[in-house]
């Protein structure tokens, strides 16, 4: 098996991770699901800890703007895992007519950021798992692995608690507020491939390439655009991360609209 | 293929950490095309030429006010396994995100900048590594195009390092000139120092060590984390921290010594006949009992458990012995107070006096702690994670302790 070793390295922490945080928080704790790539590899993960039986709730933040195989990859694979699944949306808001057509900030604010606060509110989560990696943008890159929101759900990247030889951190949330979790913040892109190779995870086929462009990352359709590839399996896509100068998120229109967009957006509770 | 070695970058307050981990990302190759054009065009806009150290520098207030606040790593490519460079602030008051970034590398470079004389700041992230046993420490002496290259000035700068070394106990080999802004003996070696015999950066690099193997060959360590009921069986999970464990195996469960055996290994669809660090894994015992959380199960019969330690600490706020403190190691919590305070030292002064009514951030001491509820340690040279601990007040970490 490829770079045994190695994954189970990178997997026995996120675990221990996952663990952690249930500990503390039980059923207060909720897995956010996309059916991209790394948070599909979170719900392995979460499985693996739980050996199989999961004790939590997942969530899906439904824009309504996704891309129709994410509908159906979801019910799918919710199914066949046993998934208990909330499904939220901010429904005020599209009945309103929002779309990113006039303002990308608002809408990945208002379809986002303000339907997660209503529903961590409605359900009394006060722990989110989140598949965020440092490797993806150099705002995550400043995460810790236990992430305090205050309730206005802000993010004081200003003064982060102290989390010491990745085995002691701050684990308590705020009055109010709720925690981020982030397992896989060590993982890099290519870490995820090789997991989903290793453990046989199904992935949307969209992340393989057609007439020449794949997608390197996914949401709402709106705001993805693929890049030039012509990696059509896991293998290739494998090779093409070793050698590409293509930054993944480089689809992503949240992440460049203008500078500082990710940095304003997550200190406001995105994702 | 290895997990990539993680390496702190430390020094003071622009000594160029930042842009040297910015300039060797560019040189090996490691930076996406988005992240060039991004920081090109982020320098304009701040009315700089070419700023490597945006690369690491995410946050806006960071790239206006040019110093790194927080903690961040980057990953670098190169033939083998790569690296995960771990910037640090270089700010007194920035102290507990300095020691979050270095607890988790296994090797430093030390940027100093060649320009100025020791610099109170470069003591300070020494006394850290030191407190932390971090042996694997390379030392950068930045800036050296402002020196026009010149040998004296290296020589200079080199002398007072390795005279600070000695007294703080610190052996390393390397000492290499280098400008960070333009390359120099980063990458590659640089046609500017002729004088200089010695390896590149990076070459450097690949020659230290990374995980600790002897991890696997130590005894068997498994704190319990939680508990779970799976098919009316008690599950006891958590990770290994050292050693090995069979099916069937004796064990203890300690701190009480009690003895069982392994009845099951799991993990998720499947049982394992054997498991090692740092797997996290599910033990089920023959016998069993209502353990749960903070236990550990181990081999060793002869494993003690301790009320009273004695131990190191490094303070990132200041602690009265009054204080009500929470003991952490491994899973193991409990109530602790600071009965004594032997010796002390503050890491920006570095000079040990006798003993201090209560302590302040920036000092190590040396303290006997004495703890509510017995728990089990070893020294940090025996079991690492078992030999290091942190202790909490109001939630908070307030220091950093290490069993010698």
């Amino acid at each position: 098996m490829e770079n045994s070793a190695y994954l189970d390295e990178l997997e026995s922490k996120s675990i221990n991770i996952i663990r952690e945080a249930y500990w503390q928080y039980k059923e207060k704790m909720a897995v956010l699901w996309s059916m991209g790539k790394d948070s599909t590899a979170l719900v392995r993960l979460v499985r693996k800890a739980f050996l199989g039986e999961v004790p939590v709730s997942f969530i899906h933040i439904d824009t309504t703007f996704k891309f129709k195989q994410i509908y159906a990859f979801r019910d799918k694979y919710a199914k066949k895992w046993g998934i208990n699944l909330i499904i939220v949306k901010n429904t005020a808001a599209l009945a309103g007519g929002i779309s990113s057509d006039q303002d990308k900030f608002n809408c990945c604010d208002s379809l986002k950021t303000k339907t997660l606060k209503t529903a961590i509110e409605k359900f009394g989560f006060k722990v989110l798992l989140l598949a965020i990696r440092r490797d993806e943008h150099l705002i995550r890159a400043k995460e810790r692995y236990f992430s305090q929101r205050d309730k206005e759900f802000k993010w004081d990247y200003n003064d982060q608690p102290l989390e010491m030889w990745a085995q002691y951190y701050k684990t308590e949330h705020e009055e109010g507020g709720h925690l981020r979790v982030h397992p896989m913040l060590h993982w890099r892109e290519i870490d995820i491939w090789k997991y989903i190779k290793r453990e046989r995870l199904p992935v949307i086929d969209l992340y393989f390439a057609k007439n020449n462009k794949r997608y390197r990352s996914i949401g709402c359709q709106c705001c993805c655009s693929p890049v030039e590839s012509s990696a059509d399996s896991i293998d290739k896509i494998i090779r093409e991360l070793k050698v590409s100068r293509v930054a993944e998120r480089s689809g992503r229109a949240q992440d460049k609209e203008k500078e500082y967009m990710m940095q304003k957006l997550r200190s406001l509770g995105y994702m | 293929m290895k997990n990539a070695l993680k390496v702190v970058v430390a020094g003071e307050v622009d000594a160029g950490k930042s842009t040297l981990i910015g300039r060797l990302l560019y040189d090996t190759d490691s930076l996406h095309k988005t992240a060039m054009e991004e920081i090109f065009q982020a320098s304009r806009i701040n009315g700089n030429i070419l700023e490597f150290a945006y690369l690491l520098d995410g946050l806006e207030e960071e790239r206006r006010g040019q110093l790194t606040i927080d903690t961040t790593q980057a990953f670098c490519r190169n033939a083998k396994s790569g690296f995960w460079f771990i910037d640090v602030p270089g700010h007194a008051e920035l102290l507990k995100n300095m020691l979050c970034g270095s607890s988790y590398s296994q090797a430093a470079i030390l940027v100093t900048d060649a320009t100025k004389s020791l610099e109170d700041g470069t003591i300070r992230h020494i006394n850290v590594l030191k407190f932390l046993g971090i042996e694997q420490i390379v030392v950068v002496l930045n800036k050296l195009d402002i020196l026009n290259f010149s040998k004296d000035a290296f020589e200079r700068a080199k002398g007072e390092i390795s005279a600070l070394f000695d007294t703080i106990g610190i052996k390393t080999k390397y000492f290499i000139p280098v400008s960070a802004r333009q390359g120099d003996n980063l990458a590659k070696k640089s046609a500017k120092t002729p004088w200089y015999k010695g390896p590149s950066l990076i070459s450097v690099l690949c020659s230290l060590e990374g995980i600790n193997k002897s991890e696997k060959k130590r005894g068997f360590y498994f704190p319990i984390q939680d508990v779970y009921l799976r098919k009316g069986e008690s599950v006891f999970v958590g990770t290994i921290l050292s050693g090995k464990i069979r099916r069937k195996e004796a064990v203890y469960v300690s701190p009480e010594g009690k003895a069982d055996k392994i009845k099951a290994i799991r993990v998720f669809g499947r049982n394992k006949l054997s498991a090692e660090a740092p797997e996290s894994i599910g033990l089920e015992l023959a016998r069993g009992g209502s353990f749960g959380r903070g236990q550990i199960i181990s081999k060793d019969g002869e494993f003690s458990a301790s009320v009273e330690i004695t131990a190191k600490i490094l303070c990132v706020h200041s602690i009265n012995p009054q204080d009500k403190l929470f003991f952490s190691c491994a899973t193991q919590q409990t109530l602790c107070s600071i009965k004594q305070i032997n010796k002390f030292f503050s890491i920006s002064a570095g000079v040990i006096s006798d003993s201090k009514a209560s302590l302040d951030k920036e000092d190590v001491a040396e303290v006997l702690i004495t703890v509510q509820e017995p728990v089990v340690v070893k020294r940090f040279c025996q079991v690492e994670a078992l030999g290091r601990f942190v202790l909490r007040k109001d939630r908070e970490i307030v220091a950093a302790g290490i069993i010698t």
